[in-house]
């Protein structure tokens, strides 16, 4: 059997990958099981501050999707790239090139396993949301932008975690590295208690460079149809997909095999 | 299968770790020992061919790195699944449907293993989940680097008789990085010899033994008397507890075993030792080198 002819894309690497994402608990703590939690405590919360019930539920829902984001950054931005970077460290990854297994397959396959994961865990967070906290219903076209902006949202934060590990090849810095983008990332989001419209004007300058604002200030109308100005949520993609993309660009060409005359 | 290095430096910071001057050429069904001790650039040199370090000068090859199979000293896998698992997705097929895979997983008696994680095999079951892994990619050219190191006598000899029988009648290149010269002897027709990141020699292992120790050598026992006995031979380097003689013919060769019968000597007589080739191998090279500079 002569596996270096392979691409290696195919069912079986996908399935590897899953499960090497589910073996990690972690994962399931902090990228399913924390954003529920936090869900239902911040909805208990407000439900005694918020009398009207319509009100209510817009704000619910508001604060469930922004929480959502968090599904991604701690699966994939955390939890993905602190799995990676243990590989690193213990040669796994170029044990896996050895066998002829290109390290852009293996993105390509790990992207994928993670979209599947992202997709049960989300399953689950809104039947949740659904069920015990009552958000409100979305129209199919606000479903099938935030369904699109999570997809996106997660890619960019794969190619950041998987840049991030191959540069320090360190679980340790690769960690704490992470962690301070997802804590980051959630405060200045608008995500831990002070709103984007309560924070200083320097930092919403960052803010406003961020996918994760948009999604968590205005989403809640774009749930439910109302009309919006998609244009700075854009800029804001393709500002954070330039940035890892080229990251990941640099960690390809940085760890590349060289290749005979 | 054909490969060349050429003038090829590798440095780790400012240390030369490897420095091949001459053209060092593996070919087709090449079975190559490559020996020297730690530090002589063994690992440094796979790790160049397999593109893994940066290196100066060229390897030319009708192959791709990616197209070498590979065996490294230390081989890791992920913890989070069963052997069986990382061995279907690695070799894309299902155990069941490949009667080549359960071929070599009955042959390395590795059935038992295959519910395990990783982490949870022993030294040697752990080597030959990887050498199954390996010897499914069915490369031309395979990297074997200390493949029995950490094992103890009985899994090693073991091991290396699998592993000489699987490929006795294969025609892909093989390199073996050891420091078990019996293995060497058993399953390389050429060696590279390797000291401090330069190449000592590189040939057939039988003309390098022709060509340092002669038609064959006999070792026994060093004691003042002994070294009285045989003074009229010719003495090669060997451990100081250790005689080796050299033997430039078979009539040389049935004087001495008389000689040592008469005397009562136990005595090994061989035409392929590697370890007494190699240290005489690496002390004409030193001798040859200081001549060279003091002239």
């Amino acid at each position: 059997m002569k596996t270096h002819k392979k691409t290696r894309l195919s069912p079986a690497m996908i399935l590897f990958e899953f499960r090497t994402i589910t073996g990690n608990p972690y994962i399931h703590i902090f990228g399913v099981g924390m954003p529920v939690l936090m869900s239902v405590i911040i909805a208990i919360v407000m439900r005694s501050e918020i009398p009207d019930s319509s009100a209510l539920n817009a704000a619910v829902t508001g604060m469930y999707l922004g929480i959502g984001t968090m599904i991604p950054l701690a699966t994939i931005l955390m939890g993905y790239s602190a799995t990676y970077s243990q590989e690193l460290e213990k040669g796994i990854p170029q044990r896996m090139s050895l066998f002829g297994i290109p390290p852009i397959a293996t993105i390509i396959n790990r992207i994928i396993s993670e979209g599947i994961f992202l997709l049960m865990a989300f399953v689950l967070y809104f039947a949740v949301g659904f069920l015990v906290l009552e958000i409100n219903p979305p129209v199919l076209s606000g479903f099938l932008y935030y369904a699109l902006c999570i997809l996106v949202l997660g890619v960019i934060s794969f190619l950041l975690a998987h840049s991030i590990a191959s540069f320090f090849q360190k679980f340790g810095v690769t960690y704490c590295i992470s962690m301070i983008l997802y804590f980051g990332v959630m405060i200045v989001s608008g995500m831990m208690g002070v709103n984007y419209e309560m924070l200083p004007s320097p930092v919403q300058m960052v803010s406003r460079l961020l996918p994760t604002t948009y999604i968590t200030k205005d989403f809640a109308d774009v749930w439910i149809g109302k009309d919006y100005n998609f244009m700075p949520l854009l800029q804001a993609f393709l500002f954070t997909g330039a940035l890892s993309g080229l990251l990941l660009f640099i960690s390809l060409k940085k760890n590349g095999r060289k290749q005979f005359s | 299968m054909q490969l060349t290095i050429e003038k090829l430096t590798v440095k780790y910071g400012s240390d030369i770790a490897l420095n091949i001057t001459e053209p060092i050429r593996f070919c087709e069904g090449d079975r190559v020992g490559i020996i020297g001790s730690n530090g002589a650039g063994k690992t440094t040199l796979i790790k160049s061919i397999l593109g893994l370090v940066n290196y100066s000068g060229t390897i030319r090859s009708d192959l791709k790195p990616e197209e070498i199979a590979t065996h490294m000293q230390f081989n890791e896998y992920t913890d989070a699944m069963p052997c069986r698992y990382i061995m279907e997705a690695i070799l894309q097929t299902k155990i069941a449907n490949s009667p080549q895979l359960k071929e070599l997983i009955s042959y390395f008696e590795f059935e038992d293993c295959l519910r395990k994680k990783y982490t949870k095999l022993s030294g040697g079951q752990k080597q030959r989940f990887t050498i199954i892994l390996v010897m499914m990619q069915d490369a031309p050219l395979t990297f074997y680097d200390e493949v029995t190191s950490g094992l103890d006598f009985e899994t090693r000899q073991k091991l290396m008789e699998k592993l000489i029988n699987w490929y006795s009648d294969k025609s892909s290149s093989l390199c073996i990085v050891s420091h078990y010269y019996e293995e060497l002897e058993q399953m390389a027709n050429k060696l590279l010899i390797l000291d401090k990141g330069k190449v000592i020699d590189y040939g057939q292992k039988d003309a390098l033994f022709k060509k340092y120790c002669g038609h064959s050598v006999i070792i026994f026992e060093s004691s003042p008397e002994n070294q009285v006995l045989v003074e009229k031979y010719h003495k090669l380097s060997s451990p100081s507890h250790l005689i080796a003689i050299s033997l430039k013919d078979e009539a040389e060769e049935l004087e001495l075993s008389k000689l040592l019968l008469t005397a009562n000597i136990n005595y090994k007589r061989s035409n392929n030792d590697i370890e007494i080739m190699y240290s005489n191998a690496k002390n004409a090279y030193y001798k040859e080198t200081r001549r060279y500079e003091n002239s």
